[in-house]
């Protein structure tokens, strides 16, 4: 099967994520435009990119007055923008301001006022709404609230239209889909290594939605519904019976789910099926570990595909060799290294990088990405240096996803190992110094590990 | 004669935080000086031979007064003459008439009587007193030094009020402030919010600016924070507000001054002492600045060094969304 067979099959199960192709703008364009986000030729890609950049700049400087006023602060306007050079000019909004909300009826207008364009009509009950309560009143209106992150004790809370949504589900699903060719196939069953999406808002959790849509039978490792007050008695300051008795529950259910993965594993290597890991690889690290313990293992072969995201973070203070854990994979479940591939994305952005099959390099998808790595000054460096990760997101409609990052990183102006033209990310990546860590598997390893630990 | 309905409109009594702080601060005091009698009496003056605070020169003329100098007449709120802050002395209003009030914009009046208080008059502990005294004398707490830019913008016509709150400050601040003398420390740390904090805020354009006028560019340059400009907070960047204690008020509070009063006739060698390091660290401050390439140039490298800038988000009601309860 070739390329644009193999694509066109997954374009068929994602369609609900595409909208009309006459109401496609210059974010359409340059998203759901390209075949394979990670082969288009650079030129094209910094034009469709400049486009869609250009386009969400003069939308958020227009409608959200909040980045008006920033924008005007720094002195830049839509008519300084006139050409892909000058987006770096484009004024970037530090991740940390997404954590920096207030509580009860100030939480509510807060993400109103973080929006931009019109919002649906949002009831919210309660004289103290609680974040959860906010949270809930602003999707049942039909807007995706998501949050993020707790792990320094504040969640990061973006709020997304249905249309950026769809863009942040599509936009990860086919670059994997781009990077696994030709391993993907919507046959394959799936084991998510993350909360259930439909039960929580919780952005580790939510991303996951289409996998639903591209894979055959998904269970999830994390069936229970997720808010940001179990995740406050989960992490550790629940105290009194309600706290404990959540704890108790959870360390009960954490325990069975390695056991869980295991079974799935077992049963579907007997019927042959395709099998797909997406999520924390701090649980696939787990399995893998009992299976060693048990002295057992599996070789699925081309049938498998592991998906990781989101850090890697076994303990408080030891991190996993990416290396190591694919060599383990490979021993134990017998996928092979290329078939076992990194994801690096964060709730702030619809911004998917996705590792390379060849070399695992994060690729940048800079057909609607314009990528920069900051120096402590939070000036823009070149290719090859080595600084904080900030981006510019042509795909974002609902709030200005101009956004400097907490995470270190070299930026390569191509993948040193495969052919794909477009900039690369190191692998490795980690927090700038006096950071706490954080990422979708450093959420789902607390959540989880802290209760199997006890 | 001050008639009660003006105590009352006035805000010249203290409201419930400010009365709760001033029962926490005193209940302390008063077990530190109970439990440290010795030291205090060791501490209370500077010994013969010890370091001295002499206080530097006034930094700037003090206009002569004329007729026909304007001040603002209105009886209005924010605009009308509070304890210790009369914008109708003829000091105040010679200042102000040469900083260009009723001659330039709101805007721009702000600005000037702004770096006016933060760059030419001194910060130094003292007793609370009369705005016209502060000028004359150039130099003050906080409190003096909101109060002369209160009383400034309020002669011009613009309104401005006092913000006030308990705060935890930073590291580089408690060396300084707290560190140099053992009974503040021990007060400080007993209970860590007695210190009360204040900043200016003054309406123009429709909006609360808040005015931070207290700290010298040597100053800041020593404790490591960047050289604020008018619009922005003390709040967040050097001091932390604790939670349930902000106050806005048109008058400084009775009860304000005796405190302080009664501060220094406890402990006077322990503000003396605080003065000296204070001064040290504005020369200190001074150097670093000269190092840095001069004032903006360390005030660049003070804004990269704090982080990127962060929008400013204003919590507007917004139609669609609804509140039940």
């Amino acid at each position: 099967m070739g390329y644009a067979e193999y694509i066109s099959e997954f374009e068929t199960l994602v369609s609900r994520y595409v909208p009309e192709r006459s109401s496609w703008g210059p974010p359409e364009q340059a998203l759901y435009g390209p075949t394979d986000p990670y082969r288009v030729p650079t030129e094209e890609a910094n034009d469709l990119c400049f486009k869609a950049v250009k386009f969400q700049f003069d939308r958020h400087y227009h409608h959200n007055r909040m980045y008006h006023d920033f924008c005007q602060e720094a002195g830049v306007g839509p008519e300084d923008i006139k050409a892909y050079e000058d987006l770096s000019k484009i004024p970037l909004i530090p991740n940390e301001f997404f954590k920096d909300c207030p509580t009860g009826k100030d939480f509510a207008l807060w993400l109103g006022n973080l929006y931009t364009g019109e919002l649906p009509q949002i009831r919210i009950k309660g004289t103290n709404p609680s974040a959860d309560q906010v949270v809930s009143a602003f999707n049942d209106a039909g807007l995706f609230v998501l949050f993020s992150s707790g792990t320094g004790g504040r969640h990061t809370f973006t709020p997304r239209d249905k249309r950026s949504f769809d863009m942040n589900e599509y936009a990860m699903a086919k670059g994997v889909a781009a990077m696994f060719c030709p391993t993907w196939n919507p046959r394959m069953n799936g084991y998510l290594l993350l909360p259930n999406p439909f039960k929580t808002n919780l952005f580790a959790g939510k991303l996951a939605t289409i996998f639903y849509d591209i894979m055959n039978e998904v269970e999830s490792a994390v069936d229970r519904k997720i808010d940001t007050e179990l995740i406050r008695l989960t992490m550790g300051d629940g105290k009194g019976v309600k706290g404990r008795m959540i704890k108790y529950i959870s360390k009960k259910r954490s325990r069975k789910t390695i056991d869980d993965i295991i079974s799935w594993i077992e049963q579907n290597d007997k019927e042959g099926k395709g099998m797909a890991f997406v999520g924390a690889p701090f649980l696939l690290f787990s399995t893998i570990k009992k299976l060693k313990e048990q002295g057992r293992s599996f070789d699925l072969g081309d049938r498998g595909a592991v998906l990781t995201g989101g850090g890697w973070k076994l303990h408080e203070d030891q991190r996993m060799p990416e290396s190591e854990f694919r060599k383990d994979v490979e021993s134990v479940l017998g996928i092979k290294p290329k078939n076992v591939i990194d994801l690096y994305g964060m709730v702030e952005g619809n911004v998917w990088l996705t590792q390379c099959p060849e070399g695992h390099y994060l690729h940048i998808p800079n057909c609607y990405v314009y990528p920069m790595v900051l120096d402590d000054s939070y000036r823009p460096l070149g290719y090859g240096k080595l600084g904080r990760f900030a981006f510019l997101d042509g795909t974002m409609y609902s709030y200005p996803g101009f956004i400097i990052t907490n995470d270190r990183v070299r930026l390569l102006e191509r993948c040193p190992v495969c052919g794909r033209p477009g900039p690369v990310l190191e692998p490795g990546v980690t927090r700038v110094p006096g950071k706490e860590s954080r990422g979708c598997a450093e959420e789902v390893r607390k959540i989880i590990s802290v209760d199997m630990k006890r | 004669m001050t008639t009660l309905a003006e105590i009352k409109s006035n805000g010249y009594m203290p409201q419930r935080a400010y009365l709760r702080l001033m029962v926490n601060g005193g209940l302390s005091l008063s077990k530190v000086i109970l439990l440290n009698m010795r030291e205090l009496r060791r501490l209370r003056v500077v010994p013969a031979d010890g370091e001295r605070y002499n206080r530097p020169a006034r930094q700037y003329e003090v206009p002569v007064f004329k007729e026909g100098m304007r001040s603002c007449s209105s009886r209005e709120k924010y605009l009308r003459p509070t304890l210790f802050c009369d914008p109708h002395d003829p000091v105040v209003v010679a200042i102000a008439h040469e900083l260009g009030a009723f001659q330039v914009s709101d805007r721009q009046f702000t600005e000037n009587a702004y770096h006016f208080v933060k760059e030419r008059m001194l910060l130094e502990e003292r007793q609370i007193n009369d705005v016209r005294e502060t000028l004359m004398r150039g130099s003050g707490t906080c409190f003096h030094l909101i109060t002369a830019f209160i009383a400034l913008c309020r002669c011009a016509g613009i309104k401005a009020r006092y913000k006030i709150f308990a705060m935890n400050m930073i590291r580089s601040w408690y060396d300084v402030v707290i560190q140099p003398d053992p009974f503040i420390k021990k007060w400080y740390d007993s209970l860590g919010y007695f210190v009360l904090e204040g900043e200016g805020e003054v309406l123009v354009d429709g909006e609360w600016l808040v005015a931070n006028v207290g700290p010298e560019a040597e100053w800041q340059a020593a404790t490591g924070t960047t050289i604020t400009k008018l619009g922005e907070d003390s709040i967040g960047n050097w001091f932390n507000a604790v939670p349930g204690t902000m106050m806005r008020m048109e008058s400084l509070p009775y009860g304000l001054k005796a405190s302080l009063d009664l501060l220094h006739t406890i402990a006077p060698g322990s503000m003396e002492r605080v003065n000296i390091s204070m001064a040290a660290q504005k020369e200190r401050g001074r150097k670093i600045l000269i190092e840095a390439g001069g004032l903006e140039a360390y005030d660049r490298l003070a804004r990269a060094r704090q982080g990127p800038r962060m929008p400013k988000l204003k919590l507007e009601s917004r139609d669609q969304i609804t509140f039940d309860g």
